[in-house]
C-alpha cells in the first residue's frame, strides 16, 4: 500500500533524509518512531505530496505521488503534526469542505460527513466553531478531515501529541479500530505508543532508517535482559557494596545515592530479584521500591545506534 | 472545477465570517463617500460660479471621472488587504496542508482563491454604485460611461487581485504580503508619471507607459471600450495567476 524507496532530502547542507526505504502492507498499522528532528515529518510530507524529495520515489496505493499526484491523493488522508484547521469554520462546515475538495461523490458527501463525525464522536460539537474547541477535539476534527473520503491510506503525524491521557487512550483505540479497513502509518516519539498500537515499527534516526520489524523482533534484537530501579531508605553507598557481591550487571547509583539501578540478564531468571530484596532487607538499608524500568526511546536509540 | 468552487466558497465565507469583509466594505465606501461629498461641493460651487466668469459649467461625467480616478488610490489599500491572507495565512497556520493533500491541482487552488477575492471585490464595487446612482437620480449623466467605467474598474481590480495573490503565495507573513502588494500596485499606478524621468524617452518610455495601469483605465473612464485595453487587463490578470500557479507548484518541490 505504501512504498517508499530511496528517499533523500537535503535542507541546504543538512541532510534531513538519506536513502529512506520501507513498505507498508495493506491493512497494517505501522509506527514510525524517531526523536524530534529525526526526519519523520519530512518523510510524511514527501509521502503525501506536500514537499518534494531530492531523489527517490514514494507510492501510495500503487500510484506514484509525483507522477500521478491526483490519483494518489484521492486514496490518501493526512493529519500533519499541526492539524490543518480553519479556526473560523464550524466543524460541520469544515468536514464538508474537506469532503468537497477531496472530490467524493456529491450524493454521498452528506452521509460520509455524518458517519465520520459519528465515528470520531464529534456529534456534540458539530455546530461549534473549531477555534473554540479544546486541543483534543481539534485533533479529532483534524482526523475527520483525513478520514472523510474513506482513504485506503492514512498518514498520521504524532496524532496524540499534546493530548491528555484519556484523549490519548481514545485516539489509540480509534486508530486500532481503523486497522484492517485502512492502511495506517503513524509517527511518534513515544515507544509505548507504537508498541501498543502498531503491527510493525520503523525506527528512524538522523534521516536514516535504523531498523524495522515487529516490536518483539526489535526487543529481541535490542537486548535480552531488563533494567530495574531500586530505592533504599538509607546508606545507599553501603547498599551498593553489598549488592556488588551479587554479581549484578551495570550496577550504578542515580543522582541520589539511595537510587540504584541495575540490569538483570534474561538467563539469570527472576531469582536474582529475591536475592536483591533479601540483601537489602538483611543489610538494614530498608527497601522503598523495586521496579522494572521501561525502556525509553532513548535506550532503544542508544542500543540501536551504538 | 468542483475544487475551484469549493475553495472559492470557503474563502468567500471566511471573508464574511471575520471582520475583514466588513472592514473592507467600510473602508472603501467611507473613503469613496468622502471623495464624493467633496466633489459634489466643488461641482455645485463651479456650476454657480462658471457662468459668472464666462466659463463652461462642469458636467456630471467630469465629476464621476474624478471620483473613479480617486478610487484607484483607495484600491491601493483595499486590494492588498483582500489578498494578503489568501495564501500567507494558510501557510502560517498550516491549513495549506489540507489543500496540498487534496486531489486538486495548483491551478484549481489559485482560481478558487482568485474567484473568492474577485467576488468580494465585485460586491464592494456593486455597493459603491450607490454614489453614481445618486447622480443619476439627481441629474442626467451618461449611463454608458458609468457602465464602462465600472467594467474598467472591475478589470483593474482583477489584475490587482492576481498580483496580490502572487505576492501572498510567496510569503507566510501577511504584513509583508500587504506591503509588497501595495508597493507593486503603487508602482504600476505611478509608472506613467515616472516614465519620462526613468527612461531616455523613445521606446523605453512608451513600454513603461504601456505597463502602467492608468492609461488603460483612462480609456474606460472616457467611455471607450477597446479590445487593446481590455486585453491589457486580461493578460495582466492571466499572467499573475499563472505566476501564482508556478509559485505554488514549485513549493511542493522545496
Amino acid at each position: 500500500m505504501i512504498e517508499v524507496s530511496g528517499l533523500s532530502k537535503n535542507y541546504g547542507d543538512l541532510a534531513a533524509l538519506s536513502n529512506v526505504s520501507f513498505t507498508v502492507e495493506k491493512g497494517q498499522i505501522v509506527g514510525f518512531l524517531g526523536a524530534n528532528g529525526a526526519g519523520k515529518s519530512t518523510t510524511m510530507d514527501i509521502l503525501c505530496g506536500c514537499i518534494g524529495a531530492d531523489s527517490g520515489a514514494a507510492k501510495v496505493a500503487g500510484y506514484d505521488i509525483t507522477e500521478h499526484p491526483l490519483e494518489a491523493k484521492k486514496r490518501l488522508g493526512y493529519l500533519p503534526d499541526v492539524a490543518p484547521l480553519h479556526l473560523d469554520m464550524i466543524v460541520d462546515e469544515y468536514v464538508t469542505y474537506a469532503a468537497e475538495i477531496r472530490k467524493i461523490d456529491r450524493s454521498s458527501i452528506k452521509s460520509r460527513v455524518d458517519s465520520t463525525i459519528d465515528k470520531l464522536a464529534l456529534g456534540d460539537v458539530r455546530k461549534r466553531l473549531i477555534g473554540n474547541l479544546s486541543k483534543g477535539y481539534r485533533q479529532r476534527v483534524g482526523l475527520a478531515q483525513a478520514m472523510v473520503h474513506d482513504p485506503e491510506v492514512l498518514v498520521l503525524d504524532e496524532p496524540t501529541e499534546g493530548l491528555d491521557p484519556t484523549q490519548i487512550a481514545e485516539i489509540r483505540k480509534l486508530v486500532r479500530s481503523l486497522a484492517g479497513q485502512h492502511t495506517i502509518l503513524l509517527s511518534s516519539h513515544i515507544l509505548s505508543e507504537v508498541q501498543n498500537t502498531c503491527d510493525k515499527i520503523i525506527i528512524i534516526n538522523r534521516g536514516k532508517i535504523v531498523t524495522q520489524g515487529t516490536y518483539e523482533q526489535l526487543a529481541a534484537s535490542m537486548e535480552s535482559g531488563h533494567i530495574y530501579k531500586l530505592k533504599v531508605a538509607r546508606n545507599g553507598a553501603n547498599a551498593m557494596t553489598t549488592l556488588g557481591r551479587l554479581g549484578l550487571q551495570n550496577l550504578k547509583a542515580g543522582a541520589n545515592p539511595e537510587d540504584i539501578e541495575f540490569a538483570v540478564a534474561a538467563s539469570s531468571g527472576d531469582q536474582i530479584l529475591d536475592d536483591v530484596a533479601k540483601a537489602v532487607v538483611d543489610g538494614g538499608f530498608g527497601i522503598r521500591g523495586l521496579s522494572l524500568k521501561t525502556k525509553s526511546l532513548e535506550d532503544v536509540f542508544l542500543q540501536l545506534t551504538k | 472545477m468542483r475544487g475551484v468552487i469549493a475553495i472559492a466558497r470557503r474563502d468567500l465565507r471566511a471573508y464574511f465570517s471575520s471582520p475583514r469583509a466588513a472592514a473592507i466594505f467600510w473602508f472603501f465606501l467611507i473613503f469613496m463617500g468622502f471623495f464624493f461629498n467633496n466633489f459634489i461641493h466643488m461641482f455645485m460651487q463651479m456650476t454657480t460660479q462658471a457662468p459668472m466668469m464666462g466659463g463652461q459649467a462642469p458636467t456630471l461625467e467630469q465629476l464621476l471621472k474624478a471620483l473613479f480616478y480617486n478610487l484607484h488610490f483607495i484600491l491601493l489599500l483595499v486590494v492588498p488587504a483582500v489578498t494578503m491572507a489568501s495564501f500567507s495565512e494558510e501557510k502560517r497556520n498550516q491549513s495549506i496542508r489540507l489543500l496540498q493533500t487534496a486531489p486538486c491541482t495548483a491551478l484549481e487552488i489559485v482560481l478558487g482563491k482568485f474567484f473568492a477575492a474577485g467576488a468580494l471585490m465585485g460586491l464592494v464595487l456593486l455597493a459603491s454604485a450607490v454614489y453614481p446612482l445618486f447622480t443619476i437620480t439627481h441629474g442626467n449623466p451618461d449611463k454608458m460611461i458609468i457602465l464602462s467605467s465600472y467594467l474598467g474598474l472591475f478589470l483593474l481590480v482583477s489584475s490587482q487581485l492576481a498580483f496580490g495573490l502572487w505576492v501572498s503565495s510567496m510569503t507566510s507573513n501577511q504584513f509583508m504580503a500587504f506591503l509588497f502588494t501595495m508597493f507593486g500596485l503603487f508602482l504600476l499606478l505611478i509608472l506613467n508619471w515616472m516614465a519620462p524621468n526613468l527612461s531616455g524617452g523613445g521606446m523605453t518610455e512608451s513600454v513603461m507607459k504601456y505597463i502602467a495601469s492608468s492609461d488603460h483605465l483612462d480609456a474606460f473612464f472616457k467611455g471607450t471600450l477597446s479590445v487593446a485595453h481590455t486585453a491589457y487587463f486580461l493578460v495582466f490578470t492571466g499572467m499573475f495567476l499563472f505566476f501564482t500557479n508556478v509559485t505554488l507548484d514549485s513549493q511542493r518541490w522545496r
